[in-house]
């Protein structure tokens, strides 16, 4: 669990409150439509969902740590593009709000969503 | 480019618009966003120039119009479908993105129609809205979505009572003005960091700059700024980069005669060379311009010309570099079979470093204009083997980098450096004739080894991580965490050198970016030594824009 000390004694931040954060960063994240089950088999009738902590692993290791986030894309927006806006934002609001680092952030594409098709 | 070739005609009254019509609305469109992109970047929230907006969106949309820039075709709707296909494969950064969705709306709405009128392009913004919020479960308010919104609704309304083109933009554009100035009241972070939304800025002067084409009024850069003499300190502060035809920099101050026609001026010198920048104050005027070495006293003849010259700074940039001569960068040569490094590189003169190490090929890019996966597969695929390791140098490129991975037909490894000296440190261990997979992991172990410490300037008035920041203050980063800021780059260098616990290390190499002379790196240099001295240190020219020092500790 990563912790901080400080004189008054330690401040632990679980893997959970970071998930939270991390999945609201990416749900406000542009071109991002859900977040998706690790493993796609679960259906993809689940494959959208709010559960805070549905689609976000959070581990640790000494560099710091690493978010791995599955997402559901919105089809016809550039992919690598949102990826990258992805990861910037979510490093960001996790480095922002705990004060952690962040080594690593990835981004799995899971799925697009097709809303309206192109004529 | 002459004034002449790009200044618009004004245009008659228009009450719809056909394919070519659209096509140079879109240009103005790109113009005038690019004659502003800088006002656009300035508003950037955070405080390291990264992916600005405006260099994002402008960039997006020079796509766009490369894809329509062949056609000649005379309906509005299939122009618009091009530029909606060029923006998406174009698409970079967050406000790129967006901006794409915008565009695949509008192209949407007006699919099979030959011309665009009022009600047609009302309902087009209002598709492009739609199709903008539709990408997002979380709209965030008070961005590019916002003011898009706001501007679909005006041009709704007026078109019930305004046909004519020109008209609905102005009402389109005012509105899309008002929302930009509203964004704050809706995003606290904008509030916070007291500026408007940047690509909600950047959409606003797109429109305006369809309007300014309607309208007849200038769009172009060399009309619009050559006439808007710059603060003098302003001009010594110009970015510079060296590119052919830039040996000397020449900066002559002078008291006119009387007054001066700032245009002939520059004609005069833009035939002499380039980076022309013209400063007025006090009665003075200050001209800044890069020119062959054959050339640097003309600069001082046209002075004369006109009044007394007060001041002259003359410097070879070419000394800056090296031995006083361009040298063409020596990459290293690979056969096939063996492992070929391309490696992403911020500035000039560490370029040169990564290429002695034996890098093969180098990708230009950095801090604040990410190269896209497209820049680097072309390396990739462009070496004589197919076994490739990418070296990034940046957390913002390993994304762009690992996609090459599976774009490229070869064998390709990404060693996720996220600074140049750590690319550095990946180097030294690349033996040409070894295993990918060895290769890549010793490389990947040494960056783990080595801390990477920068001082740039802020951008923002913004707390982060503690640290209080004001704009133009400078900040130094370890491993990319900004812990310090400071007035002086003297002290803030020193400050970050003992956060980063400089004193058990061994070796210290300063990197000077494109705006520090080498003695003023050596008299840093000697200052550190005076506080550290075991450690050993080395500095080299860099090159790099935005950032005064890039250092290693190891």
């Amino acid at each position: 669990m990563p912790e901080e000390v400080n004189p008054l004694g330690k401040i632990e931040v679980s893997p959970v409150a970071i998930a939270t954060v991390a999945s609201h960063a990416a749900l406000q994240a542009y071109g991002i439509v859900g977040m998706a089950p690790k493993n796609v088999l679960n259906g993809l009738t689940n494959i959208l969902t709010r559960d805070p902590r549905q689609g976000v692993e959070v581990t640790q290791r000494p560099a710091g740590l690493v978010i791995n986030l599955y997402v559901v894309v919105e089809f016809g927006t550039r992919v690598s593009a949102v990826a990258n806006s992805l990861s910037n934002s979510v490093r960001f609001n996790v480095e922002s709000t705990f004060g952690l680092t962040v080594d690593e952030v990835n981004v799995h594409v899971q799925g697009l969503r097709i809303s309206t098709p192109d004529a | 480019m002459t004034a002449a070739e790009t200044t618009p005609k004004p245009v008659p009254d228009l009450y719809s618009c056909n394919g070519p019509q659209f096509k140079q609305l879109a240009e103005a469109a790109l113009i005038w966003l690019e004659t502003n992109k800088e006002l656009v970047n300035a508003l950037n929230v955070f405080p390291i120039p990264d992916g600005d907006t405006g260099t994002n969106m402008s960039l997006t949309m020079q796509a766009a119009l490369r894809e329509i820039a062949p056609l000649n075709d005379r309906s509005a709707g299939r122009v618009a479908h091009a530029l909606a296909h060029g923006a998406l494969m174009g698409a970079r950064g967050n406000s790129g993105v967006i901006l794409s969705q915008i565009w695949r709306g509008f192209a949407r709405a007006i699919d099979g129609s030959e011309t665009i009128d009022a009600p047609l392009f009302a309902s087009a913004l209002r598709e492009a809205s739609t199709t903008a919020y539709r990408a997002s479960v979380r709209p965030v308010e008070g961005t590019i979505l916002t003011v898009i919104k706001d501007a679909a609704l005006a041009a709704e309304d007026a078109a019930t009572r305004h046909r004519e083109l020109r008209t609905l933009l102005e009402r389109i554009v005012s509105a899309a003005h008002n929302s930009v100035e509203r964004t704050p009241d809706l995003l606290p972070v904008l509030k916070q960091a007291g500026v408007v939304d940047s690509g909600g800025k950047g959409l606003t002067i797109m429109l305006e700059g369809m309007l300014r084409y309607l309208r007849g009024l200038p769009l172009d850069v060399a009309v619009e700024t050559a006439f808007r003499p710059l603060k003098l300190d302003a001009v010594g502060a110009a970015m510079e980069t060296i590119e052919p035809g830039q040996e000397w920099e020449v900066i002559v101050d002078f008291k006119p005669r009387g007054s001066i026609d700032v245009s002939s001026m520059y004609g005069r010198l833009e035939a002499m060379g380039t980076a022309i920048q013209v400063g007025e104050g006090d009665g003075m005027y200050r001209v800044h311009i890069h020119l062959l070495k054959s050339r640097r006293y003309e600069p001082l003849e046209m002075a004369e010309d006109l009044g007394t010259i007060t001041n002259v700074h003359m410097e070879n940039l070419l000394a800056q570099v090296g031995e006083g001569d361009v040298e063409p960068l020596k990459l290293a040569t690979v056969s096939a079979g063996q492992i070929g490094v391309v490696a992403v590189s911020p500035g000039d003169g560490l370029s040169r470093v990564l290429a002695s190490l034996g890098a093969a090929a180098i990708v230009g890019g950095g801090q604040a204009q990410n190269p896209s996966t497209e820049d680097i597969l072309r390396a990739v695929d462009d070496l004589a083997t197919d076994h490739v390791i990418i070296l990034p140098n940046n957390k913002n490129i390993i994304l762009a980098a690992n996609q090459v991975v599976s774009l490229s037909s070869k064998q390709v490894r990404v060693v996720p450096s996220r600074s140049v000296p750590q690319g550095v440190a990946a180097l030294l261990q690349l033996l040409p004739d070894g295993d990918l997979s060895q290769v890549a992991g010793a490389m990947e172990h040494a960056i783990t080894q080595v801390h990477t410490g920068e001082v740039t300037l802020a951008t923002r008035t913004v707390e982060l991580n503690g640290v209080a920041i004001r704009d133009g203050q400078h900040i130094g980063l370890s491993n990319g965490q900004i812990v310090v800021a400071g007035e002086g780059l003297e002290s803030t260098l020193l400050a970050l050198l003992e956060k980063m616990d400089a004193g058990s290390h061994e070796v210290l190499t300063l990197y000077r970016g494109q705006d520090i002379s080498e003695p003023d790196a050596d008299a840093l240099a000697g200052q550190i030594r005076v506080r550290y001295p075991e450690l050993n240190i080395e500095t080299h020219f860099g090159g790099q824009p935005h950032y005064p020092f890039i250092l290693s500790l190891e």
